[in-house]
C-alpha cells in the first residue's frame, strides 16, 4: 500500500485517525509466505507421490509386493491418523482448516490410499475382473474423506474418479483430448454426469450440506453437460436442431442462475457454449441449404457480427452484475 | 503520449489501493464508499473472466474480417498479402485507438488483443518478404511497435514484447561482428538484461505508477533473461543450434567453468537477494529457477536413479516446507507462515481443479488403464507406462 496517498486522505480528512494509524501498522507487518509454503509442500507431495509410482512400475516383477503394500498402508495410515487426531469433525458447514500441513498430509493420505488400491487390484486383483470396482471403492473413500474433513482438492479427486467410473474424463487438460466424442455412449455418459453433478451442486446449496461444495460440483457438472450436448449436436446431426433446442434451454437455465447469483465465471462459460452451439447449428443449416460462396460469405459476416454483438452483450451484463459479484 | 488521462490512471491507482486497505480490515466499509466517491471509475475495466472473453470474441471478430478482406481483395502474390496485412494492421490499430478514446477500454480483453494482431500482422507482413537481414528488421519494427503500444496504452504485455524484440534485434545486429560476436553473446545479453534491470530498478523507484505495471513485467524478465543468458545448458545448447558449423559447442563451451558457476550461484543470489530487500518477485524467481538448475545438471550428468532423486527433492520439499511452517509461525525477519487474510473461494477452488488436475490420472472405466496395463497411473505419477 501506498503510505503517501492515504497520508493524503488522512490530511484531507476522508479516513480518521485510527484508520491511518491501521494502515501504517498494515505497512509495517510481516510479509505472508502462506501461498509459497503451499506451493513447496504441494511440489513436494507431487515429487512423492510420482516417485512411488515408478518406483512400483520399475520393480513390479521384483519387488517384495507384500512389503510394499505394507509400507503404503502404514505410511497412508499414519497420515490419516494424524488427521484424525488433528480433525474437528463432521459438520454440514464449512470447517476451517487447522493449517497448511494438515491439508497436504490429508492429501498425501489420499494419494497413498489411490496408489494402494491400484497396486492391490494389479498385482492381487483384490476386486476381481470387475473394474468399476476398483475405481468405485476408492471414489466412495474419497468421498468420505472430503466430506469428513471438509478438503475441496481431496473432493475434486472423488468428482474426477466418479466421472473415470463411468467412462468419462472430466479434468481440464484431458476432457476435449481423452474422451471420444464421435461415440453416442461417451455423449450419453457425459450427458448423465454432468446433470447428476449440477443436481447434486444444487441440492448442497439448497439443503447447506457443505455449500461451499457446490461450484466444485457445478465447474465440473457444467462443462461435461455443455460439452456433451454440442457432441450431441455434431454426432446425431439428422436431430442437430433438437439438440440444439436442448443446449438453448440448458443454457437460459444456467444463464438465469448466473444472473441471480451474480457469477461472471458462470455468465461467461454458458455465453460461450451456447454461442458456440447456435454457431454450428446456423453454419450446419446454411450449408445444407445451400453451399455456394454467397453461404460462406453469410458465414463469414455472421462471425464477425455475432463477435461484436457478444462482445455488447457481454459489457451490458459485466455492469448488472458487477455489484456484489463472486466467482 | 499516453491514451488514458494522468487523471483517469490516478483514479483507477487509487481505488487499487483502497480495495486492498479494505481487504486487509484498515479502513471502515464508511470511509472505502467515500474514497470511492471521491475517486469514480473512468476506465473501462471489466472481470477477468469477462475481458477473457471479450478477447476470445474479438479474436473472432477479427479473424473474420481479415478472412472477409482477404476474400474481397484476392490477394494472393507477396505484395499484396503485405499490402492487405499492413492495411489490416493499421485498420485494428484505428479501432484500437476509437474504442479507448470511446469507452476507456484498460485491459478489457479487445485492446489487448488488437494489440496483438497489430503485431502480428505487422511481424507476418514482414516475415512474408525475404530480406537479407529479416530478423533484424523484424525485431526492430516489432520493438518500436510495441515499445509504443506499451507507452500509449501502457500494456504490460507489449512492453515484454518490446523488451524481447529488444534482446533479439542487438542479437542480431552484434552477431554481424562475425565470430568473436558469436562467442562473446551470452556476455552482450547478460549486459543488456543488467542495464534493463538497474533502468527499470530506477524508474520503479521514481513512482510513476500508470507504466508500474509495465516496469515490473520487464523487470521480471530481465532477471529471468540474465539467468538465460549464463545457464550452461541454453549457452551450449541454443549456441550449437544457431551457430553450427561456424563454431562448434558440441564437445565443450568455452570458459564452460564460468557458465556452470552462473547456473548455480544465480538463484540461490536471486532468492538471498529477494529475502533480504523483501522483494518476492526476485525472491520467487529464484525458486523457480532453481528447477532450471537441477534440470541442467540433470541433463548433462546423473547421479543416481530418477525416482531417488525424485524422493530425496521432495524429502526437502517437505522437510523445508515444514520447518519453515514452525519457524515462521511468530514471524521473523519480516515475514510469517500464518495466512493473514481469509483465503478467497476463488483461490480455494482454483487450488483444487490444480490438484484434480494433476493428482488424478485415473484411467476410465471402459478405457484400458493401470488395472489393464495400460496409460496413466495414480497418485500424480502420470506418463504412459
Amino acid at each position: 500500500m501506498d503510505i503517501s496517498f492515504f497520508k493524503k486522505l488522512h490530511d484531507e480528512g476522508i479516513i480518521d485517525t485510527p484508520e491511518m494509524t491501521n494502515i501504517e501498522l498494515q505497512v509495517r507487518m510481516p510479509e505472508s509466505v502462506y501461498w509459497d509454503l503451499r506451493t513447496l509442500l504441494y511440489l513436494g507431495i507431487v515429487l512423492f507421490t510420482s516417485a512411488i509410482g515408478i518406483i512400483i512400475y520399475k520393480n513390479i516383477d521384483s519387488i517384495g509386493h507384500a512389503a510394499m503394500l505394507i509400507t503404503i498402508a502404514a505410511l497412508d495410515g499414519l497420515c490419516f491418523y494424524y488427521c484424525i487426531k488433528n480433525a474437528e469433525g463432521y459438520s454440514n458447514n464449512k470447517v476451517e482448516s487447522p493449517g497448511i500441513w494438515y491439508d497436504y498430509i490429508l492429501l498425501l493420505a489420499s494419494l497413498l490410499l489411490l496408489i494402494f488400491i491400484g497396486y492391490l487390484q494389479f498385482q492381487y486383483t483384490f476386486f476381481g475382473s470387475s473394474w468399476g470396482l476398483a475405481l468405485f471403492i476408492p471414489m466412495i473413500i474419497l468421498f468420505i474423506v472430503a466430506y469428513y474433513f471438509d478438503h475441496l482438492g481431496v473432493l475434486s479427486m472423488a468428482i474426477t474418479n466418479l466421472a473415470a467410473w463411468v467412462g468419462i474424463s472430466i479434468t481440464p487438460a484431458r476432457i476435449l483430448r481423452e474422451n471420444n466424442f464421435n461415440n453416442s455412449q461417451t455423449i450419453y455418459a457425459g450427458l448423465a454426469t454432468g446433470v447428476v453433478l449440477v443436481a447434486v451442486s444444487f441440492v448442497s446449496t439448497r439443503k447447506k450440506i457443505k455449500p461451499h461444495f457446490a461450484f466444485s460440483y457445478k465447474n465440473f457438472g457444467a462443462h461435461i453437460l455443455f460439452i456433451s450436448l454440442i457432441a450431441l449436436m455434431v454426432y446425431f446431426d439428422n436431430i442437430y436442431l433438437l439438440s440444439f433446442f436442448l443446449l438453448a434451454i440448458i443454457s437460459f437455465l444456467f444463464f438465469k442462475n448466473a444472473i441471480k447469483k451474480n457469477s461472471f465465471y458462470f455468465l461467461v462459460i454458458t455465453l460461450l457454449y451456447a454461442y458456440i452451439g447456435l454457431s454450428y447449428a446456423l453454419t450446419e443449416s446454411l450449408f445444407k441449404f445451400s453451399s455456394d460462396v454467397g453461404a460462406f460469405y453469410l458465414i463469414i459476416i455472421y462471425f464477425i457480427a455475432s463477435g461484436i454483438a457478444l462482445i455488447r452483450l457481454f459489457i451490458h451484463y459485466n455492469k448488472i452484475l458487477k455489484h456484489n459479484a463472486s466467482l | 503520449m499516453r491514451a488514458y488521462s494522468f487523471e483517469d490512471l490516478y483514479h483507477k491507482f487509487a481505488r487499487k489501493e483502497v480495495a486492498e486497505s479494505l481487504r486487509t480490515f484498515c479502513i471502515s466499509k464508511n470511509s472505502y464508499d467515500k474514497i470511492l466517491e471521491k475517486y469514480p471509475a473512468k476506465l473501462y475495466i471489466p472481470n477477468y473472466f469477462i475481458s477473457i472473453a471479450l478477447g476470445l470474441l474479438t479474436f473472432v471478430a477479427v479473424l473474420f474480417s481479415g478472412l472477409l478482406l482477404w476474400l474481397l481483395t484476392s490477394a494472393s502474390n507477396t505484395g499484396s498479402m503485405v499490402t492487405l496485412l499492413i492495411t489490416l494492421a493499421i485498420l485494428c490499430y484505428i479501432a484500437l485507438e476509437l474504442l479507448v478514446k470511446k469507452k476507456k477500454y484498460f485491459n478489457a480483453g479487445v485492446d489487448n488483443v488488437l494489440m496483438t494482431f497489430i503485431i502480428v500482422f505487422i511481424v507476418s507482413s514482414f516475415a512474408l518478404q525475404d530480406f537479407e537481414f529479416s530478423w533484424l528488421l523484424i525485431s526492430g519494427v516489432t520493438m518500436i511497435v510495441a515499445l509504443w503500444l506499451a507507452a500509449r496504452f501502457t500494456d504490460g504485455f507489449m512492453a515484454i514484447i518490446s523488451y524481447c524484440s529488444f534482446l533479439i534485434f542487438i542479437f542480431r545486429l552484434y552477431l554481424i561482428a562475425g565470430n568473436i560476436a558469436m562467442r562473446t553473446a551470452p556476455f552482450l545479453i547478460m549486459t543488456a538484461s543488467v542495464v534493463i534491470y538497474l533502468l527499470m530498478k530506477k524508474l520503479i523507484k521514481s513512482k510513476i505508477f500508470s507504466y508500474m505495471f509495465c516496469f515490473k513485467c520487464v523487470l521480471f524478465l530481465t532477471l529471468i533473461t540474465f539467468y538465460a543468458s549464463s545457464n550452461y545448458f541454453v549457452v551450449k545448447e541454443l549456441g550449437s543450434e544457431l551457430f553450427q558449423p561456424q563454431i562448434n559447442f558440441t564437445n565443450s563451451l568455452p570458459l564452460g567453468w564460468f557458465f556452470w558457476l552462473m547456473t548455480f550461484i544465480i538463484p540461490p543470489a536471486y532468492i538471498i537477494y529477494g529475502i533480504i530487500k523483501k522483494d518476492f518477485l526476485v525472491m520467487r524467481t529464484g525458486v523457480v529457477l532453481i528447477a532450471a538448475t537441477i534440470f541442467t545438471i540433470k541433463y548433462y550428468y546423473a547421479f543416481w536413479p530418477v525416482e531417488l532423486e525424485m524422493i530425496m527433492m521432495a524429502v526437502i520439499f517437505i522437510a523445508s516446507a515444514y520447518l519453515l511452517i514452525r519457524y515462521l509461525k511468530e514471524g521473523k525477519f519480516g515475514f510469517t507462515s500464518v495466512n493473514l487474510y481469509a483465503s478467497n473461494n476463488e483461490i480455494l477452488n482454483a487450488e483444487a481443479l490444480i490438484i484434480a488436475q494433476t493428482f488424478n490420472e485415473q484411467p476410465t472405466a471402459n478405457n484400458s488403464g493401470l488395472y489393464n496395463g495400460g496409460t496413466g497411473g495414480g497418485g500424480g505419477a502420470s506418463g504412459d507406462f
